[in-house]
């Protein structure tokens, strides 16, 4: 257990962080208690996971071969430069952490699955595309159907309501298929868990990570959403669920922080206003390159460190 | 099927439809009073039907406040809710309007001369029209049931020509051999009377712009 702790640990700081993104909106704008966010975000995660996880599981497993000490390696190498990074104050993803630590073991191995590594590559590009092209075609069809509906402040108040919990409900569901196998694809790599296993230990660290710690992120996250207005954030936060779950079914872990941005700037061009700086976008160009490099040097740190022998002076 | 979930919405759906039936019962009795005025002057009925709007407009603010409380208590979105609050603050100052016209005749002894109280009459009527479209329009746009757009048009043009019967009016009190004075008071009361058929178009515009903003 202990030698999963690197994963766990990655696993609950996804949870913290990355719950903002999918009941964020709805919990800071008071439309739902924390507490429900938190327990319909966990349970949906643990389902998602153990349900439609697999997939990312074998991918990111399938990148390189491990041996058990690489697999902690790994994870500890991840969880290091997302905690870095976020200190830092520099953007993260932990899907990119994780694929670059794999790369960097990869490296260390000689051994890497180069078309493995080219289909992530392209979903995380893909990722704030396809969250803006979903956002653009998600905002028109609810929109004709929202205005054909002639509903009154109160009804279109309660369905508001009920969306962004549905909503976001189906995106911790994404966000648990998708995200787990960043928590523990290295450790089914290596031989130490089954697919399952790691499906449902990736599942309970990333809802741990939700009912502990994510309540500010969600609230500060969430309010930038919400000053959109509530059929923008509906729209944001399920374009980002549909972009994260089809990513889940091709089985590339993507960031769920990278979509949200995808899908406001999706929302920005149908409503013909700049809803995304230039900085946010260049930060998602810095994230793509510097995280993974950044993690690949922390594996190859580790695993220097943890071949360095003590020789004793004669 | 989830009403159960929502019934404080629900709660201040009702409120809000109370405090709309009092509006009309402050504008009826305002009404009456200013009847009573122009018929028989300010006496012991008209005086009667002066506090009986005053206890209805307080009425009113009681009202407001319950739907404002209700409101804080995490009922609706922040934005219905500012939308529904700043909408409510605007209405209000028409019961607001109609007790000051009372209270400026009531408190200055004012006196319409013959000649040009048809003319008041007339303003007073056109706006109580305002107000009863205005009433119209809030409540379609809560329960969906009426264009708004068509109202506000409506609303619009009455408002117009209340703003000029005010002119003519003043122009009239002017042009007569009254004394300066009592002129004064008279364009005041004027200005005063017309300010409620100006409040009933800024609260319909801003029922219009509310509707506007929620369409997606």
């Amino acid at each position: 257990m202990i030698s999963l702790l690197g994963g766990i640990f990655l696993g609950w700081s996804l949870g913290a962080n990355d719950a903002a993104n999918v009941f964020g909106s709805a919990v800071s704008s008071r439309m739902l208690k924390f507490w429900t966010a938190a327990i319909l975000g966990a349970s949906f995660v643990l389902v998602g996971a153990l349900l439609a996880g697999q997939s990312g599981i074998e991918t990111l497993q399938g990148l390189t071969s491990f041996t058990s000490d690489q697999a902690i390696i790994a994870s500890i190498a991840a969880a290091c430069t997302v905690t870095l990074m976020t200190l830092l104050g520099l953007p993260v993803s932990t899907s990119q952490a994780v694929v670059g630590a794999i790369l960097g073991v990869g490296l260390l191995n000689r051994q890497l699955n180069v078309a493995g590594l080219e289909k992530v590559v392209v979903c995380w590009i893909g990722t704030p595309v396809g969250g803006t092209v979903l956002a653009v075609i998600i905002y028109k069809l609810l929109a004709a159907i929202v205005n054909r509906m002639n509903l009154n402040i109160f009804q279109s108040d309660i369905l508001a309501r009920l969306s962004l919990i549905a909503a976001g409900s189906y995106g911790a569901y994404a966000l648990g298929a998708n995200n787990v196998a960043n928590v523990t694809a290295v450790f089914v790599g290596a031989g130490m868990l089954s697919v399952s296993a790691a499906a449902l230990i990736g599942g309970l660290s990333i809802g741990l990570g939700i009912l502990t710690f994510s309540k500010r992120v969600m609230e500060t996250v969430g309010k930038k959403l919400v000053r959109l207005d509530p059929f923008s954030a509906l729209v944001v936060v399920l374009a980002q669920a549909v972009t994260v779950h089809i990513y889940a079914l091709v089985g590339v872990p993507v960031s769920t922080s990278q979509a949200v941005i995808g899908a406001v700037l999706g929302v920005g061009i149908i409503r013909g206003v700049n809803t995304i700086q230039r900085r946010t976008l260049v930060s998602i160009f810095l994230a793509w390159f510097v995280t993974p490099l950044v993690a690949s040097i922390f594996a190859l740190a580790f695993d220097f460190v943890t071949h360095l022998h003590y020789i004793p002076s004669h | 099927m989830f009403k159960f979930l929502f019934k404080k919405e629900q709660q201040v759906q009702q409120l809000i439809s109370k405090y709309l039936e009092n509006l009309r019962m402050t504008q009826e009795h305002f009404e009456k009073a200013m009847d009573c005025y122009f018929d028989f002057g300010l006496g012991e009925n008209c005086d009667f039907l002066i506090k009986q709007t005053h206890k209805f407009e307080s009425r009113a603010d009681d009202i407001r406040h319950e739907i404002i409380e209700m409101m804080y208590s995490k009922v609706l979105i922040p934005e219905s809710r500012s939308d529904i609050l700043r909408l409510l603050e605007s209405i209000d100052l028409i019961p607001t309007h109609f007790e000051t016209v009372l209270f400026m005749i009531q408190g200055q002894s004012l006196k319409v001369p013959d000649f040009i109280t048809p003319d008041f009459r007339e303003l007073l009527r056109v706006s109580l029209e305002c107000c009863d479209l205005v009433i119209k329009q809030v409540e379609a746009y809560f329960k969906k049931t009426e264009d708004i757009k068509a109202l506000v048009h409506t609303i619009d043009s009455h408002e117009s020509r209340c703003d000029h019967m005010e002119r003519e009016i003043v122009r009239n009190i002017f042009d007569s051999h009254l004394d300066p004075f009592e002129k004064i008071q008279l364009k005041e009361l004027v200005i005063q009377m017309g300010e409620i058929s100006d409040q009933a178009d800024r609260v319909s515009r801003s029922v219009h712009i509310i509707n506007i903003k929620r369409r997606v």
